[in-house]
């Protein structure tokens, strides 16, 4: 691998390997060869996105160094053409829709739109201005993110994207999450957009709290509130939305979600540890088929993914970067990570999280009315529950992954997750035995050393 | 001018802890609740005394409560749980059950909180974001039901529809009586601040509630005999000032003071631990679905979002009490992490300037190591409110 002024260049000699690697289909069935993937991540992006290369320690999205994991490449592939494709969807008379992450999407794919998620939404905003280095894409992040915090109110965690869609340049149609129990702070950042510049349709799907899912009227309170969503989506693409294209759309997610959790074992079960943590999370949210704003081509990347990481652990190689006795670490709490490299340089490794996680493992039943089933699913995510059911799911999630320890971070702001971080975390340690950390993730960029610092202070503790 | 009547109030407030304790053990049970929108009407029909739950404004509280619940979390739903983990405040230790609507949600987490360290007996709530919608009246009418058999269980009797029938007239009583005192401490030359009227309503959450109708209708036939109907016009050049925004429970006197220090007058609020509770509740039958939807319709909660801000009643309501009050300047208190209120505040002034109000944010915590910094913020605020009228008047 060289490295050009502290900037990471995927190496010429892996190149003919990767090109035999499969092709990218996407939900419009054109398709996109390994070959023009190369082209793209070696000649385009890296004049177009500077900062994406960055090596910089402290930058936690740098690119994968495990080269020889085509699906890593194509996960950044993906990423970094979030703008391209994304942009031209919309103009080809896509609805966009802003979701929240931790939920699933296909109401929102069988209805005609693209559901991005505010890490999705950041990957085409970011998209929008080339040619930045890290520094200067870092500011103007930050820049629009102020404009948030004006407009909404400086303690928000979430700002449901308002930044990019009220104060930036991103066409977003609709404004339409499912409200969780994970975030508070998203119901308030939709409400906001009602006294903002664009005039939006806002919608939200209601998640009713405490021991619901085995309560007829609220799965069908949700599974209403799911038809007046698709009825709205429908409505921007111009389609009328059968019960059939949500049962389809359901079976094509349950494949993501299927395979997520396929991969999962074989990645927690391994002798050695077979990618590093960054990859680990890639690979196992593409279950959730929405971060690329293309589930099919999300499923097309995690077929492969699962099977390279299958190779892998039949033929014990280890993923780059990660340490031979390396610390298990399971991520609890809200919707922020450690830095997954510096992780790993001290010791650890992320092996697994709750969050965008168990809306994975759900799956949704297929046959009888979709929207019941979805609703039904949607009410049964297990880090949606109340405390005591989540921390029993967790830890079975912590025995499962072999973690040798859990973090808890939640989000500065973050109230919801916040408030049940001592419990959760008491709880877990009642059932798992392992020791438990709460950590406080500050905004993005402030106080990483701290972080990191407290973060290697427990691998160390458990070493 | 003393009103004998509130002497009696604060009488009865005080004796209530004792009389609570001895029903109790003749047999009574008590419902202690929070949040905002838990009918008391079905837990008086059933037999069962209901008891609002809550105080702020002390810090070591706060900080007792901060060893279970984040400090990420506003310092009510922290005091909230430093007094059950204390376990000292006479209504607390004296509630069987503690009922909680899931309103805001962490008010929601305090209810799983004090569950799980302190093993209290909760029931939960469930109310829609989308209260609006036709499913959401439909799936709160439902969860009322079930919280209602709950509750039964819990009394070992059946809600009968004549007891509801008459717990629907007591309470709408007394909703009707705390609106008509609001209306004389907005009056000229107040015979009662409304200061005194807020501790009445707080007085409101301990009381027998026969007993409190009882008081409260003595306390406008006192008013009335002391000072006639109540008339609100002809400003005599106070600074009245109108309080929005996050709870202020009982005991948490920190911004009312500074706002009456400085030359504020208060002449009404909008909080939910003041008039909200009591406006637009309009039981058509005593039914679970008539309290329902009378609960679900009144002016909502600012934890419920509302996605247009044409039609937000909570807006409409707040615009309506200001001008019924003829108050002229909105002290908007927003505790630190209180997101449904705090997020709207910026919103808010907006709406209140294109009426000519103007609006000042204090955004705050119990501690008080704000204090002088929200006076002089509070003062200046205060003097301009004044200095408003006087132009007016030279105009």
């Amino acid at each position: 691998m060289s490295d050009n002024q502290n900037s990471f260049r995927y190496p010429e000699e892996i190149k003919p390997e990767f090109i035999k690697t499969e092709d990218i289909v996407f939900r419009d069935g054109s398709s996109v060869s390994a070959s023009e993937i190369w082209r793209f991540m070696t000649e385009e992006a890296p004049v177009r996105y500077p900062y994406a290369y960055s090596n910089n320690r402290y930058y936690g999205r740098r690119l994968s160094k495990d080269i020889r994991l085509p699906s890593s490449i194509k996960h950044n592939y993906l990423m970094l053409t979030m703008n391209d494709r994304t942009s031209k969807a919309r103009e080809n008379g896509t609805p966009i829709i802003f979701v929240q992450g931790g939920q699933s999407v296909d109401p929102y794919y069988a209805s005609g739109g693209i559901a991005l998620r505010p890490a999705s939404t950041g990957a085409w905003a970011r998209g929008k201005e080339e040619g930045l280095n890290l520094r200067e894409e870092e500011l103007r992040s930050n820049d629009v993110r102020e404009k948030a915090r004006k407009a909404i109110g400086f303690e928000i965690c979430q700002s449901a994207g308002y930044e990019h869609i009220q104060e930036g340049d991103l066409p977003v149609d609709m404004v339409a999450p499912y409200l969780c129990l994970r975030c508070s702070d998203v119901g308030y950042g939709v409400e906001a957009h009602r006294h903002g510049k664009r005039k939006l349709d806002l919608f939200l799907v209601d998640y009713p709290l405490d021991h619901q899912r085995e309560k007829e009227w609220a799965v069908e309170y949700v599974a209403k509130n799911l038809r007046r969503l698709t009825q709205k989506i429908g409505k921007l693409a111009g389609k009328e939305v059968t019960e059939e294209d949500l049962r389809e759309e359901i079976k094509l997610h349950n494949k993501g979600r299927k395979i997520a959790i396929d991969a999962a074992d074989s990645w927690w079960s391994a002798r050695v540890t077979p990618t590093n943590g960054a990859d680990r999370r890639a690979v196992f949210q593409m279950g959730g088929m929405e971060q690329h704003g293309d589930p099919n081509a999300s499923l097309t990347v995690l077929k492969e993914a699962n099977k390279d990481i299958k190779e892998r652990v039949k033929h014990s190689i280890k993923g780059e970067g990660v340490a031979d006795d390396a610390k298990r670490l399971f991520i609890s709490g809200s919707c922020v990570f450690p830095n997954d490299f510096r992780t790993e340089e001290a010791g650890g490794i992320i092996v697994a999280n709750d969050n965008h996680w168990s809306d994975i493992t759900t799956l949704v039943e297929e046959t009888g009315d979709p929207y019941e089933k979805l609703a039904k699913a949607i009410i049964s995510y297990p880090y949606e529950q109340p405390i005591e059911e989540r921390a029993k799911w967790t830890a079975g999630e912590v025995k499962k992954s072999r973690s040798d320890g859990v973090l808890f971070l939640y989000n500065w702001g973050c109230n919801t997750q916040s408030a049940v971080a001592r419990m959760l975390c008491d709880s877990i340690h009642e059932e798992t035995g392992i020791p438990t950390m709460i950590i406080e993730h500050e905004q993005r960029g402030e106080q990483t050393e701290q972080l990191q610092n407290r973060v290697n202070a427990f691998i160390e503790m458990l070493n | 001018m003393v009103l004998e009547t509130l002497r009696r109030i604060e009488e009865a407030v005080k004796e209530r802890p004792q009389e609570l304790a001895k029903a109790r053990e003749k047999g009574a049970r008590v419902v202690g609740w929070f949040n905002y929108n838990v009918p008391e009407e079905i837990i008086h029909a059933l037999g069962l005394t209901p008891i609002r739950l809550g105080t702020g404004g002390d810090d070591r509280l706060v900080e007792i409560g901060s060893r279970y619940i984040s400090t990420k979390n506003c310092v009510y739903a922290r005091e909230l749980v430093g007094l059950f983990a204390e376990n000292q405040d006479p209504y607390i230790k004296n509630s069987d059950l503690v009922a909680v609507d899931a309103t805001c949600l962490q008010t929601y987490r305090v209810a799983e909180i004090i569950k799980y360290f302190f093993k209290v007996n909760t029931l939960i709530l469930g109310v829609p974001r989308n209260f609006y919608l036709s499913e959401g009246q439909e799936y709160f009418t439902k969860e009322l039901e079930f919280f209602t058999q709950k509750l039964e269980e819990f009394a070992g009797s059946k809600l009968d529809t004549k007891k509801l029938a008459e717990s629907i007239k007591l309470y709408n009583g007394i909703r009707k009586a705390t609106k008509d005192l609001y209306e004389y401490q907005a009056v000229v030359h107040p015979p009662i601040k409304w200061r005194e009227v807020f501790d009445v309503v707080h007085a409101g959450y301990y009381l027998d509630r026969e007993k409190y109708l009882s008081l409260l209708k003595e306390l406008l036939i006192e008013l009335k005999e002391k000072h006639g109907s109540p008339v609100i016009g002809n400003l005599n050049g106070d600074a009245r000032i109108f309080i929005s925004g996050s709870i202020i429970p009982p005991k948490d006197t920190k911004l009312i003071n500074i706002i009456e220090e400085v030359g504020g007058r208060i002449v009404g609020d909008d909080l939910w631990s003041g008039i909200n509770p009591v406006l637009d509740v309009n039981i058509k039958e005593p039914s679970i679905k008539g309290i329902a939807d009378a609960y679900i319709n009144r002016v909502p909660h600012a934890a419920l979002p509302y996605l247009d801000l044409e039609t937000d009643k909570r807006l409409a309501n707040l615009k309506k009490l200001i001008k019924d009050s003829q108050a002229q300047g909105v002290v908007f208190h927003t505790l630190r992490f209180c997101d449904p209120f705090s997020f709207k505040a910026g919103e808010t002034k907006e709406v209140l300037r294109k009426e000519g109000v103007s609006l000042l944010e204090i955004h705050t915590e119990y501690a008080d190591s704000d204090v002088e910094a929200i006076r002089t913020r509070t003062e200046a605020f205060v003097e301009m409110v004044k200095n408003k009228n006087l132009l007016e008047v030279e105009a």
